[in-house]
């Protein structure tokens, strides 16, 4: 009988445990929901939560991505990974809508570009409905 | 029972084939086989994957936009089975269907037609421009110096011929 004398998942087990369902991060399209203006605020604005880091304070809504502090969430914002982020959601995410367009179910539409920026920061979204409500 | 389709490739699932990823937020992602799957599990863009029909729309290589693609919907409720109903829809998707394929097929021919053209031009440009291949640019060159020289000859007979009347008529004129 012949055994197979080669292993091919030797050390792989950090691949592995990255693409566990369990450390599976939010998706686009989900993000797409999240940068809409109505879900954004309270997205940034979250109540203190003792097990994330940072306690929930500091959030990347692009991202997904919870920060320790200011600083590092400024310094996230300069980096490559948040630009490119920026310019993936720019198109409309692939939805299960869209599979089924694409698929004969009415009329396939293209999708849209928008502009994408950085999120406000705190006292930006806290001061911009107060003066909405002051005008 | 219902024939789904793939998140991916949006190709049919018939009943006991594919799997289903369901996320968090208790969307339902389908997929046809392992290949769609494995895909989605790298992140892949179906518009951006040249075998998937969201690829093929989205670069406008297929039909996208038609009122033929408005008859097939997800009809949530049930009706109750009558014959006559049963006939005259299995009539009308036939009809459909002949009809949609035949738009398809004439869109695909449409953007064909632009290719033919383009390369007709290209094809006449080539020839134009290697035309010495075709046609040595020395060819019959012996036969057109001949010519030329010939023609020399009788210029210079003419003119001598002229010249003798000029020299008379010349003062004449001034």
């Amino acid at each position: 009988m012949v055994y197979k004398r080669k292993k091919y998942h030797y050390g792989d087990t950090h691949l592995k445990k990255k693409w566990r369902t369990k450390r599976r991060t939010k998706d686009l399209d989900q993000i797409d929901e999240d940068i809409k203006p109505e879900n954004i605020e309270s997205l940034v604005n979250q109540q203190e939560d003792f097990d994330k880091p940072g306690n929930a304070q500091f959030y990347c809504v692009h991202c997904a991505r919870y920060f320790i502090d200011n600083q590092a969430l400024q310094e996230h914002f300069r980096t490559k990974v948040h630009k490119r982020r920026l310019k993936a959601l720019e198109v409309e995410p692939y939805t299960i809508e869209d599979s089924e367009k694409a698929a004969g179910f009415g009329s396939f539409i293209q999708p849209s570009k928008r502009k994408i920026e950085t999120q406000p920061s705190k006292e930006e979204l806290e001061d911009s409905p107060n003066k909405k409500v002051k005008a | 029972m219902r024939i789904e389709t793939c998140y991916f490739c949006s190709s049919r699932i018939y009943p006991g084939h594919g799997i289903q990823f369901v996320r968090n937020d208790c969307k339902i992602f389908k997929f046809c086989r392992s290949k769609c799957h494995a895909a989605f599990k790298k992140k892949k863009n179906p518009r951006k994957t040249k075998w998937t029909k969201a690829y093929r729309k989205t670069v406008g290589k297929e039909l996208t936009i038609d009122p033929s693609f408005e008859f097939e919907k997800r009809r949530n409720v049930p009706v109750k089975y009558d014959r006559e109903t049963w006939t005259k829809a299995v009539e009308a998707m036939k009809k459909v269907n002949t009809i949609k394929t035949k738009r398809q097929n004439a869109y695909i021919m449409q953007r064909l037609r632009k290719g033919r053209e383009l390369e007709n031009e290209r094809d006449i440009k080539e020839v134009q421009r290697d035309m010495s291949l075709i046609r040595s640019p020395a060819a019959g060159l012996k036969e057109r110096k001949a010519a030329e020289a010939e023609l020399e000859n009788m210029q210079e007979s003419d003119v001598e011929m002229e010249e003798g009347i000029v020299e008379d008529g010349g003062e004449v004129t001034l």
